[in-house]
């Protein structure tokens, strides 16, 4: 005969660790969606501004070449990146410094105009901006690059998410779901900075990276 | 193994004996494009399928009149590669090349101490890459780069020896510090002095008086942590370790700050920095002095 051996109680997982747990899980999925609704509705939400800015800067990059960072989380120090023919001159700023209009008016910037793109920038939290070449079919073109710091809730020790928007001169191409094309031609999504783009119009792609330059 | 350091010892008295066996091959700009001409009539190569040889001939020629514009590409890990072809370039443009025309003819081809012939992936992989900004429409680069990184291996490339479609982007094509010195030493014979790790920085006091000092003997490269230099995102937990190649150029005090002149990504650029942000980012400094005769 054999004796069955009582059954051990087993231990109940502590009720707060639990708890912990489910609301961990909560902030992530809710993070997650937070994120994709940002990249979907943000671009509509400000899209006179942005556009823009991608306008004021394209007119200003004809005469000169240049890009601007924001460089810290408060939005008061720039990273100003003057390209010139031979070398890219890159200086840091504080946004309301004398210094910067100085610089400006030293490399024959419009100052009244960089400023307030700076400023424009500042105010729709957008951390990078930047002129990039890239290639279709051997032929150079270009793009405007814009990151921004979305404003949500992120979990401890998770790396930021940046939400950037490419503007192109000419409409692009995309499959069903989407995700931008290469060319009309070559079905292969094209990937900028190495990440795949989706569509917000014709002309107007967005990601999220884990950088914003 | 007697007759192993036998031959070893007098390989090395040989060696002591002929002056010219030990020095850098140094060669002009017009030396190269007098090759180059000679050259002009390249055949497609059955080697590098997607390079054709009017493109081909085209980047290498862009190389040799702008020594600068050699460009490792968005997102790649070529930095390395890119950095330390500076070297060549700028002092003996004529016998890199010889090794670029040898390479396409013939598949195969001995640079330095070393004998490279790529892999079947590699060759089909060259003129293919896309995406990565004017690597784009340069073929003789992307053969250049992946021969180097199919070629050389160090302990980052341990998990990924075999090249696969996209691997210009991960491990495969990562240039540890010594992996670089020894690229240097091997392929360009230059007299190389090292100082720094992958992980630890140096212990340099003044970073600008030792910088400044070895600019004047040669050409420095400087393994840095470009996710605080190039400031990639705004994360309060950084990790400090390096992983981009420059070439420094100058070095100069400005006030209290030090302006640094380097090169990357086809271009020079100037920036302001303090000198304890600089001694924090450089993880490596490389010295490659020519070796002459005069010198031995």
């Amino acid at each position: 005969m054999v004796l069955q051996q009582p059954l051990k109680k087993q231990p109940m997982p502590n009720k707060s660790a639990k708890l912990g747990l489910i609301v961990y899980c909560s902030v992530l999925l809710w993070s997650c969606t937070s994120m994709k609704k940002f990249s979907s509705n943000y671009f509509y939400e400000n899209e006179q501004t942005l556009t823009t800015i991608e306008q004021s800067y394209k007119k200003l990059y004809q005469d000169n070449q240049f890009s601007v960072a924001f460089t810290d989380r408060t939005f008061n120090n720039i990273s100003f990146e003057i390209i010139t023919d031979s070398i890219k001159l890159i200086y840091e700023f504080e946004v309301t410094e004398t210094r910067l209009q100085d610089t400006l008016v030293k490399y024959k910037f419009p100052v009244k105009e960089v400023t307030g793109l700076i400023m424009q920038m500042r105010a729709v939290k957008c951390i990078w901006i930047n002129n990039l070449d890239y290639y279709s079919n051997q032929q150079k073109r270009s793009l405007v690059y814009m990151s921004f710091r979305p404003v949500t809730f992120r979990l401890p020790f998770n790396n930021e998410k940046y939400y950037t928007l490419t503007f192109y001169a000419q409409p692009q191409y995309f499959d069903s779901e989407g995700r931008l094309f290469a060319t009309r031609q070559l079905r292969k999504h094209r990937k900028i900075n190495d990440e795949i783009f989706r569509r917000i119009n014709d002309r107007v792609c967005y990601t999220v990276s884990e950088r914003f330059r | 193994m007697l007759i192993f350091l036998m031959l070893g010892s007098i390989a090395h008295v040989f060696a002591n004996e002929n002056p010219l066996a030990d020095t850098t091959p140094l060669s002009t700009k017009k030396q190269a494009l007098i090759y180059l001409e000679k050259n002009k009539e390249l055949a497609a190569s059955t080697f590098w399928p997607n390079v054709p040889p009017v493109f081909f001939l085209q980047n290498l020629k862009k190389n040799i009149d702008n020594p600068l514009s050699i460009y490792e590409g968005i997102s790649t890990n070529f930095c390395g590669y890119a950095a330390f072809s500076y070297l060549p370039l700028h002092d003996d443009p004529l016998g890199y090349l010889t090794f670029m025309i040898q390479l396409y003819r013939n598949g195969k081809a001995i640079y330095g101490k070393e004998y490279f012939e790529p892999s079947k992936e590699v060759k089909l992989a060259a003129g293919t890459l896309s995406f990565k900004g004017e690597l784009d429409i340069r073929p003789a680069d992307q053969l250049w780069f992946l021969a180097l990184a199919d070629h050389f291996k160090g302990y980052l490339n341990f998990f990924d020896k075999q090249y696969h479609t996209g691997d210009e982007n991960k491990l495969w094509a990562c240039v540890n510090f010594a992996k670089f010195n020894r690229m240097v030493r091997n392929l360009f014979n230059y007299q190389v002095s090292a100082i720094g790790s992958d992980l630890f920085r140096p212990g340099i006091r003044d970073m600008y008086e030792y910088l400044a000092n070895k600019l004047q003997t040669g050409t420095v490269a400087l393994l840095v942590n470009n996710v605080e230099l190039f400031k990639r995102n705004h994360n309060r937990l950084k990790v400090g370790i390096p992983s981009h190649f420059i070439i420094l150029l100058d070095v100069e005090e400005v006030n209290d700050k030090i302006a640094i002149t380097y090169w990357d990504y086809g271009f020079k650029s100037r920036q302001l920095l303090s000198a304890s942000f600089l001694g924090k980012i450089i993880f490596g400094i490389t010295t490659a002095v020519k070796k002459t005769t005069h010198a031995q």
